[in-house]
């Protein structure tokens, strides 16, 4: 199992259970995991909202969201597609984005990086629900699997996701470890071994590490509430790349298709 | 009444070239293969499609060159990565590429099912998004002042669904999420169905009304490479085949000859 994946899943389990959310919106199976991991860390009542009109399901960590668990399991059989930016408009949400970029002021991207308005030079899936979540009153993590100058930068190619507002608390979680966006910029939660050193490699975004805890290990308890939400690591291909991925993609397709079968 | 049930074959021949498209499902779920694919075999050109997160489904009608137009919040193979066609044709601009959040999407169809021109949000607010997408336009509301994004209506000729069963009044049922299919539906001059099964009439139950549905077509493993639960998952082999080697007139390997069922 990839380090990367069980240290960042254990660490937003604990971030989502301790956070006061009502319901969390998932995204990925690596997300998927980390919401059923809060559930049994303090916040068993957590709604997942698992597609759009889906918003009180028990999904499972399959690649492809597992569509078996998306049933609703609140009163109403079928939600309307506009609850969930309704929920967001009222910050009665939390979710876990993974932006392919994130910079200074806490904006996003996931159109493209390079080239001009509308051509880029490296065009990625699309804003998505980017520049629906960023900018409101709920909350939101941003996952990111590798802590370098790529993924964290001075501005944004393309602000798909705005600024947040002040108010609204905005986290990062990376292999560096936990940071919060305050009024003066970045600052650090807690670091990992070697936080301080990857913290350091990257100018072009600052953050203030001085003084905050290191953490060595994930938290256990976390970290095994993940693995039992998510046996067959579904969580690790969105923190592998290249050829690593479309093997573990692989691999874990077949381990999800033999336990259908 | 009976609901009207129509072929693939028939239902190609009755839409024109240039027509807009709405493709229902999400990601790598509940995507009308087989019905696009029948649009592809019967020459359909300079289509302008909506797919509200595409996969294969634009992938494949990319790859037979019949796409003039797309509007989308993000198209990828999920897990399996990036898609190769998309992503080259935002590159080379060989495409009018119209970007949209999933929630600025929502309400340009919403706008349409209201009969209003345009619909005003706070979604996108602040981003790039209405550099991108012309119908994004940032005002002022007109009773505060306050800056919103105006969303342009957004009309859809023909709503292609796939679902796992109908019935035999027309009534479409969904086993998981149904994404903004019926959104779609209520944004479209038609709305055509296709389905695993038909089953028993159980409205109360029903994820669409029969309301919004003027044909329906059988298709068995008919949105294959995707999955339709619960019928059968994505083919993720499939997805991984693609994502390594779909090219520009690789139609086959999308289609029912490469289908292993």
């Amino acid at each position: 199992m990839s380090a990367t994946a069980d240290l960042l899943c254990a660490a937003l389990a604990r971030e989502i259970a301790e956070s006061g959310i009502r319901v969390y919106a998932v995204t990925s199976p690596a997300t998927v995991a980390a919401g059923l991991a809060a559930r049994e860390l303090g916040a068993p009542g957590l709604a997942l909202a698992s597609g759009f009109t889906a918003l009180d399901g028990s999904p499972v960590p399959q690649l492809t969201l597992g569509e078996r668990g998306l049933f609703t399991a609140g009163p109403a059989l079928r939600d309307d597609p506009f609850d969930t930016f309704a929920l967001l408009a009222r910050g009665r949400v939390g979710v876990a984005v993974a932006p392919a970029q994130l910079d200074v002021r806490g904006r996003t991207n996931l159109s493209g990086v390079g080239g001009e308005a509308g051509r880029p030079k490296v065009a990625l899936p699309g804003a998505r629900g980017l520049p629906d979540n960023n900018a409101g009153p709920s909350r939101v993590w941003y996952l990111l699997p590798a802590h370098g100058p790529r993924q964290l930068v001075a501005a944004v190619d393309v602000v798909c996701g705005a600024a947040p507002p002040p108010t609204s608390l905005r986290r990062l979680l990376t292999p560096a470890g936990c940071f919060e966006l305050g009024h003066g910029g970045w600052t650090a939660r807690w670091l990992t071994a070697s936080g301080a050193e990857l913290v350091s490699a990257v100018e072009a975004f600052p953050i203030v590490a001085d003084g905050a805890p290191v953490v060595d290990e994930p938290d256990a308890d976390a970290l095994a509430a993940v693995q039992r939400a998510d046996p067959r690591g579904a969580r690790t291909v969105e923190f592998a790349g290249g050829p690593e991925a479309a093997e573990l993609f692989a691999k874990i397709g077949k381990l999800e298709r033999d336990a259908v079968d | 009444m009976e609901m009207h049930r129509t072929e693939l074959d028939q239902l190609a021949g009755e839409i024109d070239d240039g027509a807009v498209i709405g493709i229902g499902g999400a990601g790598l779920q509940r995507k009308p293969i087989a019905a696009l694919a029948a649009l592809v075999a019967a020459g359909r050109r300079d289509l302008r499609v909506v797919s509200f997160l595409g996969s294969l489904d634009v992938e494949l009608l990319l790859a037979a060159d019949a796409v003039a137009e797309l509007h989308s919040a993000g198209v990828s193979l999920d897990g399996g990565g990036l898609a190769p066609l998309y992503r080259a044709a935002r590159q080379d601009r060989t495409i009018d590429f119209h970007e949209w959040s999933e929630g600025t999407l929502l309400c340009a169809l919403q706008a349409t099912a209201r009969g209003v021109p345009s619909l005003p949000t706070w979604m996108a607010l602040n981003t790039d998004l209405p550099q991108i997408n012309e119908r994004l336009r940032v005002g002022n509301d007109p009773f505060t002042a306050d800056p919103v994004v105006n969303v342009r209506a957004l009309a859809v000729d023909v709503a292609l669904l796939h679902v796992p069963a109908v019935d035999a009044l027309g009534n479409a049922y969904v086993d998981g999420d149904l994404a903004l299919d019926g959104a779609l539906a209520r944004a479209a001059g038609r709305t055509v169905v296709c389905y695993e099964r038909v089953i028993e009439p159980e409205p109360s139950r029903a994820a669409l009304s029969r309301l919004w549905v003027d044909a329906v077509v059988p298709s068995p493993a008919g949105a294959w490479p995707t999955g339709c639960h619960p019928s059968y998952g994505a083919d993720l082999d499939a997805v991984v085949r693609w994502a390594s080697g779909g090219k520009r007139g690789e139609v086959s390997l999308l289609t029912r000859e490469s289908s292993p069922a």
